[in-house]
C-alpha cells in the first residue's frame, strides 16, 4: 500500500478539509460589528466549536515534523472558543446580564482569537504540504 | 513516517542497499525523540475514530434539542438554549438521568431524547470498549513496560551492573550482588524465565528489560552509557550472544569493566582479543578445579569454601577429598576431555582414553603418538570397553561424554565393576542435577554453577581469584595451615570475604591516623573495637600494594593509603572492623586502648582536662 504513488490521500483530504472549514466558520462568526449580538449566531459558535475539537483530534495521529505545531495551534482555538461559549453561557443562564455590547465583544474577540490561531495552522498545513510533496 | 523520511533523504534515493540501512537507522534515531512517549501517541492514535464520533453524536444531539420547540411551564413556546441542551445531552449519555430539567418535555423532545439516549450510549461504549482493547493489546503493553523500564534506568542514580541473560547463572550472580546491596539492571529475552527465577523477592529491586541483549538499541535503553554503570556481564546461554554484547559494551561504554562467559574456545579468544576484562569458560576453570584438586584437597576445600553461594551451610566435619595414587580413565576426548589431559599429564598421571569417535581417537594418536596406546575406541557405557581400558585397577574415573544419560551410565557401570573407584562426572543439562546428585559422583561439574562461582568472586572480591591461583602453587603443609586458621575463625556458615581499602571513601579515620604519622598495623584492624583484648573472627588472605601481592600476610605490617586486604570470616567481623576504619575513637581504641573525644565541644574540655598526661605519655 505505502508503495504505490498516490497524489491525495483519502486521510489527507478530510484532515484539511476539517481545518480549512473550521477557519472559514470562525472567521463567519467574528466577521461583524464587535458589540452587536444580531451579527453573531450561536449556532455558528456551536459549529466552530464542534469543527474545531474534530480538526483537533484529527491532528492527534499526525506524526509528520509539523504535527505538534498544528495539533498545539488546534488546541489554542480550542481553549479559546470554548472560553467563549462559558462566557457565553454565564452572561445568559447564570448573571441573567443578557448578551451586552460588552459582553459580546468579549465574546468576539475571543474568538477572533481563535481565527488567529485557525489562520496559522492552514499556513502551516500549507507549508507543509507545499515541501513534502514534490 | 518513516516511509516519508526516508523519501526526504536525498542520499537513500539514489542509493545502494547499505545506504538504504543507513537511512533506516537515521529515522530510527529519529523516532526515538518523538515528541509523545510512545505509548500516549498509541493512545491518541488508535482514540481519534472513537471521539470523532462521540463529538459528532453529542453535536447532533444537541443541535436537535435545540432546534425543536418546547414549551415551558407556563405552556408558552420555548427553545431551548445550547446551555441547558449540553447539560440534559451530558446527563442522559452517561446515563446518570436527572429527569426532564428545567421545563417537562413535549412528546416530540422526548421522541428525540430518545434517539438521543442510544446514539450517545453507543458510542460512549465504542470509545471505552476501543481503550480496554488498547490496554490488552501485547504491543501497547510491550511499549507501557519498555517505557517504565526507562523511567526507572534513568532514575537509578546508584552505580549499577547490567547483567545480560537470567538463566542460572544470571538469577545467581544477580542474587548474590543484589545480597551485598549492588544494584543490578537485566535484560533477557525470554519472558518465561521470569517466572523461574523471580528476581523481585530480592533485597534490591532489579529492573527487568525483556529484549534480545544482542541489540545495541536494548543495551542502551538498560543505560549502558551512563556514567553509573560499572560492568557488564554477558551471560547467556549462546556465546555468540555473549560476543556481541562484550564488542558493543566495549564501543558504547569505553573502559567498563566486562565480564563474559564463553563455552567455545574460539570465541574466548575473540573476547580475550578486544579487552574483554574476565572470559569464563566452564571448561577451563573446571580443569583448573580438577588441577587444584590433584595438587591438594586441601586447596580444593578453601576453593569451594571461598567461592561458595554466600548463605551457603557449612558441613562441620567435612572431609577434603581423597584422591588415591593410580591410574585414571577419562571418558569421552571432547572439549572438556581435552582439557582434563592435559592437566593430567601435567600431574603425571597415567590415564586411559575411552572415546567413541574413530577420528579423534586418530587425531588423538598423532598429538601424543608417546601415549597412543592409552587410546580404546569406545564409549565407555558398557563393561566390555571399561574392562578394557582397566577398570578394575583403576582408582578414578571421568564420565565426560556431552551427554548426560551416557554420563550417568558411565558412572553406575563403573560403580558396580569397582565400587572404591572416584568418580567425577560431567553435568550438560541442568534439569538433570537431582540424578547426578543421586549418582553420588564425588565431584560434578555443572557448568552454570562454575560460572556463577566465577563471576561472583570476580565481581564481589576482585582480589579472590589470584588469591586462589596464588595459594593453588603453595606446598601442601602450607596449605593446612591455611586451612587450620580458617577452621578457627569460621563457624558452620560458609566463610564471608570482603576487601577492606584503605582509602579516603573506605576508612576516613585510618587515613587521618597515617596523616597524623601513627602507624596502623594491620592487627589493629583485626582487633575488636567493642573488647580490646579480643581479635575479631577473621583471617587476612591476600595483601595488596601497588600491585604487589603478598599472601597471608603478617599481622604486624603497617599498613599504608591504597592498601587493599582481603579477608575472609564471620560477617560480624566485617561489621566490627568497618567501626575501626571510619570512627576516629574506635581505631584509637584499638591501637592506644584509650577512648578519645569525637565531637567539638569534649574533644576541648578533654584536652585541658588531660593536657599534662597526654604530653607525658605521647601516642604513636
Amino acid at each position: 500500500m505505502e508503495e504505490k504513488k498516490v497524489w491525495f490521500s483519502n486521510e489527507r483530504v478530510w484532515f484539511s478539509f476539517f481545518m480549512i472549514l473550521a477557519l472559514t466558520l470562525n472567521f463567519g462568526f467574528f466577521i461583524g460589528e464587535l458589540d452587536d449580538p444580531e451579527h453573531h449566531n450561536v449556532f455558528e459558535l456551536f459549529a466552530v466549536i464542534i469543527v474545531n475539537l474534530i480538526a483537533t483530534i484529527l491532528k492527534f495521529g499526525d506524526r509528520t515534523q509539523m504535527g505538534p505545531m498544528l495539533l498545539a495551534t488546534s488546541l489554542v482555538a480550542v481553549v479559546q472558543l470554548i472560553s467563549a461559549a462559558i462566557v457565553w453561557a454565564f452572561a445568559v443562564h447564570i448573571n441573567d446580564t443578557g448578551l451586552t455590547p460588552s459582553v459580546m465583544a468579549t465574546i468576539v474577540s475571543l474568538s477572533g482569537g481563535a481565527l488567529l490561531a485557525n489562520v496559522v495552522s492552514v499556513i502551516l498545513l500549507i507549508i507543509e504540504t507545499t515541501f513534502q510533496r514534490r | 513516517m518513516l516511509r516519508k523520511d526516508r523519501q526526504s533523504e536525498p542520499a537513500a534515493k539514489s542509493a545502494s542497499g547499505d545506504q538504504e540501512e543507513q537511512a533506516q537507522q537515521h529515522s530510527d534515531a529519529f523516532a526515538a525523540e518523538e515528541p509523545f512517549n510512545p505509548q500516549t501517541a498509541m493512545i491518541l492514535w488508535r482514540m481519534r475514530t472513537p471521539l470523532i464520533i462521540l463529538i459528532c453524536v453529542y453535536a447532533i444531539a444537541i443541535l436537535g434539542l435545540v432546534l425543536i420547540p418546547g414549551v415551558d411551564d407556563q405552556g408558552r413556546p420555548w427553545h431551548m438554549s445550547f446551555f441547558h441542551a449540553f447539560y440534559l445531552v451530558s446527563y442522559t449519555a452517561t446515563t446518570i438521568g436527572f429527569g426532564e430539567i428545567p421545563y417537562p418535555l413535549t412528546d416530540a423532545q422526548r421522541m428525540w431524547v430518545l434517539i438521543t439516549i442510544y446514539m450517545t450510549v453507543v458510542a460512549w461504549f465504542y470509545a471505552i470498549g476501543s481503550i480496554l482493547a488498547l490496554v490488552q493489546d501485547p504491543v501497547y503493553q510491550q511499549a507501557r513496560k519498555q517505557s517504565r523500564f526507562k523511567k526507572e534506568v534513568s532514575r537509578l542514580n546508584e552505580s549499577f551492573y547490567l547483567v545480560c541473560g537470567l538463566g542460572e547463572t544470571g538469577y545467581e550472580i544477580v542474587r548474590a550482588l543484589s545480597n551485598e546491596h549492588y544494584r543490578a539492571i537485566v535484560i533477557e529475552k525470554n519472558a518465561d524465565s521470569l517466572l523461574d527465577h523471580n528476581v523481585h523477592y530480592l533485597p534490591e529491586y532489579v529492573p527487568v528489560l525483556i529484549a534480545d541483549a544482542s541489540i545495541p538499541k536494548y543495551l542502551k535503553m538498560a543505560g549502558i552509557a551512563k556514567d553509573n554503570c560499572k560492568g557488564v556481564i554477558a551471560a547467556t546461554a549462546s556465546d555468540e550472544i555473549n560476543l556481541k554484547v562484550a564488542i558493543s559494551s566495549k564501543l558504547l561504554h569505553p573502559h567498563i569493566m566486562v565480564v563474559c562467559r564463553s563455552d567455545i574456545q574460539s570465541y574466548e579468544e575473540n573476547m580475550r582479543s578486544f579487552d574483554t576484562d574476565f572470559v569464563v569458560n566452564p571448561f577451563h576453570t573446571f580443569a583448573t578445579i580438577f588441577s587444584m584438586l590433584l595438587h591438594s584437597p586441601s586447596m580444593h576445600m578453601i576453593f569451594n569454601w571461598l567461592t561458595g553461594a554466600p548463605d551457603s551451610q557449612l558441613n562441620q566435619d567435612e572431609e577434603p577429598l581423597r584422591l588415591a595414587h593410580g591410574s585414571w580413565i577419562l571418558c569421552g576426548y571432547g572439549r572438556f576431555g581435552k582439557m582434563l589431559y592435559r592437566k593430567m599429564l601435567k600431574h603425571g598421571i597415567e590415564t586411559a582414553i575411552l572415546e567413541a569417535d574413530e577420528s579423534i581417537c586418530e587425531q588423538f594418536r598423532n598429538d601424543f603418538p608417546e601415549h597412543a596406546d592409552k587410546v580404546i575406541t569406545g564409549s565407555g557405557v558398557d563393561a566390555a570397553t571399561l574392562g578394557r581400558a582397566g577398570i578394575t585397577g583403576a582408582v578414578g574415573i571421568i564420565a565426560g561424554t556431552n551427554d548426560d544419560s551416557n554420563n550417568l551410565s558411565i558412572i553406575m557401570t563403573a560403580r558396580q565393576l569397582n565400587p572404591d573407584i572416584f568418580v567425577v562426572a560431567r553435568q550438560n543439562m541442568h534439569d538433570n542435577t537431582e540424578l547426578f546428585e543421586r549418582s553420588e559422583a564425588d565431584l560434578v561439574m555443572q557448568p552454570r554453577e562454575i560460572i556463577a562461582r566465577i563471576i561472583r568472586a570476580q565481581l564481589l572480591n576482585a582480589l579472590l581469584i589470584p588469591f586462589l591461583l596464588k595459594a593453588s602453587k603453595q606446598d601442601e603443609q602450607w596449605i593446612n595451615v591455611v586451612v587450620s586458621r580458617m577452621i578457627a575463625v569460621i563457624g558452620d556458615r560458609k566463610p564471608y570475604v570482603w576487601t577492606s581499602i584503605i582509602d579516603e571513601e573506605n576508612a576516613p579515620a585510618l587515613i587521618r591516623a597515617l596523616q597524623l604519622g601513627r602507624k596502623v598495623c594491620l592487627r589493629c584492624l583485626a582487633t575488636d573495637p567493642a573488647a580490646r583484648n579480643h581479635q575479631l573472627e577473621c583471617v587476612a588472605l591476600l595483601h595488596e600494594r601497588n600491585g604487589r601481592k603478598t599472601l597471608m600476610p603478617d599481622d604486624e605490617i603497617e599498613l599504608q593509603p591504597g592498601d587493599k586486604i582481603l579477608f575472609c570470616g564471620k560477617r560480624e567481623a566485617r561489621n566490627a572492623m568497618q567501626w575501626s576504619m571510619q570512627v576516629m575513637s574506635s581505631l584509637n581504641y584499638v591501637m592506644t586502648y584509650e577512648s578519645e573525644p569525637e565531637s567539638y565541644i569534649w574533644r576541648k574540655f578533654g584536652r585541658r582536662y588531660r593536657g599534662e598526661e597526654r604530653r607525658r605519655q605521647p601516642r604513636q
